[in-house]
């Protein structure tokens, strides 16, 4: 028997290890990965649902899938879910998640009084885990289902998904248009093969840039180490995606921005001669 | 062919409200917060509007909550739809599987077509209720639509995830769980306004199930410390230059 179970592959995964592993430690339970053959949601919910049914803790990360499918699991078991949690606390055998509500503004300690208890969260929130993981291999029998795919694209957009990133370049409004993109992207390639590109609401909205890298209450949210926020005035709806960054970097001509409420570092000044100047600058350290 | 359509909205505190903890510690106090539809529920009824234009049919606009939810429903019947409906409770449960619940059961018996709501609400951002109203209907779900159409009984939906990005279709009865960036909703008319004062608004008590999700504490995000922020020139490029390169090499 192994009381919690952490669904999915890749790097979302390996961080949900690291919350796994640390209710496990605290509540003496055995915890466990389960690989998934397949992972369309339609498809293979009731499937997944089965798998995990006699756990007391199904963790996955709070990516587009992860959610989807654990909000489908949730509804086969008849239990409750907590999407997007950003950490948890042991008490006793009691496990209590944390998970931001209205935007970030307030954060809430939930308790799932339901067995098994889900929970998604939000990638990079969590450490990585380093150490070793038992793994249960599951062959999954999909659900009769009505749902036909017609195509399915994969990449297409930039290499890295910005969910995914170290660190991540950003512009808005004050980058006047797309044809100055390449200022950032000069930036994101000296900062190397873990910083991506994302922008604000009305770039994406004015069809600047691909609206998967929308970053804000509506769009992405994400918790980079380091946010370089770059003619963004700071909307409230924007900084509901970017709180969870370790550390927001921004640069923009205006002093009272918002943007520089919320910034670790804020450069005032035309983004025109700061970007460029700190790419150099960065490469020239390298 | 007609569309019977229900769209699933709910109101939330608008995105500039500033929150604050009630004194119960475990919800928000409501006293002068605005309310508004929450975004992606509102794109979905622009996209229930655009269906109808299309397609011809009916809206129903399903609301659950309060007595202040009435003026939400009002203002998606000023945009155009036909009908409401307002599932009575207070206060609103925490629980999304709760929600989905008492939409379930209003929504069965009434024969709907299609289901549309926001893939998440903006306040408690449960991101559920779409899936759950159509496993527990039985019937096919895409949720994070960006774009929506209908051909005869044959529904399609562009839906990104991440990276990856798949066209999806499947036969009516089913459920779509709409994102904001699928479009702008439109503004109600005047003419709108003036006729939805005379729309009809089912009122039904919501048969709620017990919450399992149990929100012990509120509490506000760690107070973040007052940040460095001086003119370009100053030095302090250096300063985030080097941040930006320490950074690079540490990564893993």
């Amino acid at each position: 028997m192994t009381e919690i179970l952490v669904v999915g592959e890749g790097s979302a995964g390996s961080r949900i290890c690291s919350v796994a592993h640390g209710i496990a430690t605290q509540t003496g339970w055995r915890w466990a990965r389960l690989r998934l053959s397949k992972s369309d949601t339609h498809a293979f919910a009731e499937a997944v649902a089965k798998c995990v049914q006699d756990a007391k803790i199904v963790l996955m990360g709070a990516t587009a899938m992860g959610k989807d499918l654990m909000a489908r699991v949730a509804e086969h078991l008849d239990v409750p879910l907590a999407q997007d949690c950003i950490g948890y606390r042991v008490a006793g055998s009691k496990v209590v998640f944390i998970r931001p509500l209205y935007g970030g503004k307030v954060l809430a300690e939930v308790h799932l009084a339901a067995c098994p208890a889900l929970a998604t969260f939000r990638p990079r929130t969590q450490p990585a885990y380093q150490g070793a993981v038992a793994i249960l291999e599951h062959v999954l029998t999909p659900s009769p289902h009505e749902m036909q795919v017609v195509w399915r694209k994969v990449g297409g957009g930039a290499a890295l998904d910005v969910a995914r990133a170290d660190i991540v370049v950003s512009g808005g409004r004050g980058m006047q248009g797309p044809e100055h993109w390449h200022i950032l992207e000069s930036l994101a390639a000296a900062l190397g093969p873990k910083a991506a590109l994302a922008c604000s609401r009305p770039v994406s909205d004015n069809g600047w840039r691909p609206r998967a890298e929308h970053v804000g209450q509506t769009g992405r949210v994400i918790a980079p180490a380091v946010y370089v926020a770059v003619g963004i005035s700071g909307a409230v709806q924007h900084v509901a995606g970017i709180a969870g960054s370790k550390c927001i970097i921004a640069i923009n001509k205006d002093p009272h921005a918002s943007i520089f409420k919320v910034a670790d570092y804020g450069i005032v000044g035309d983004l025109f001669e700061v970007v460029p100047a700190l790419t150099a600058a960065v490469k020239a350290l390298r | 062919m007609p569309v019977k359509i229900a769209i699933c909205i709910k109101q939330t505190p608008d995105t500039e409200a500033r929150i604050r903890i009630a004194a119960d510690g475990q919800s928000i106090e409501e006293e002068g917060v605005s309310w508004i539809i929450s975004p992606h529920d509102e794109a979905a009824v622009e996209q229930a509007l655009q269906l109808k234009e299309a397609h011809g049919g009916h809206v129903t606009v399903v609301a659950l909550g309060p007595r202040r939810v009435e003026r939400s429903i009002r203002e998606a019947l000023a945009m155009g739809s036909d009908a409401g409906l307002h599932l009575v409770c207070e206060p609103m449960p925490a629980d999304a599987s709760v929600i989905a619940g008492a939409l379930t059961k209003a929504l069965r018996p009434r024969g709907f077509d299609l289901i549309l709501t926001g893939e998440q609400a903006i306040d408690l951002a449960g991101s559920q209720v779409p899936q759950r109203l159509s496993i527990a209907l039985g019937w096919p779900c895409v949720v994070a639509a960006e774009t929506l159409s209908i051909k005869g009984r044959m529904v399609q939906a562009r839906r990104p995830a991440e990276q990856k990005e798949a066209l999806v279709r499947f036969a009516l009865p089913g459920v779509v769980g709409v994102n904001r960036r699928i479009g702008e909703p439109r503004y109600p008319s005047f003419k709108g306004i003036m006729r939805a004062k005379r729309k009809a608004v089912e009122v039904d008590v919501a048969q709620l199930a017990e919450g399992r999700m149990i929100i012990e504490r509120l509490h506000y995000p760690p107070a973040k410390a007052e940040g460095q922020v001086q003119s370009f020139g100053s030095g302090i490029e250096d300063t985030v230059a080097r941040l930006l390169a320490g950074h690079i090499d540490t990564q893993v």
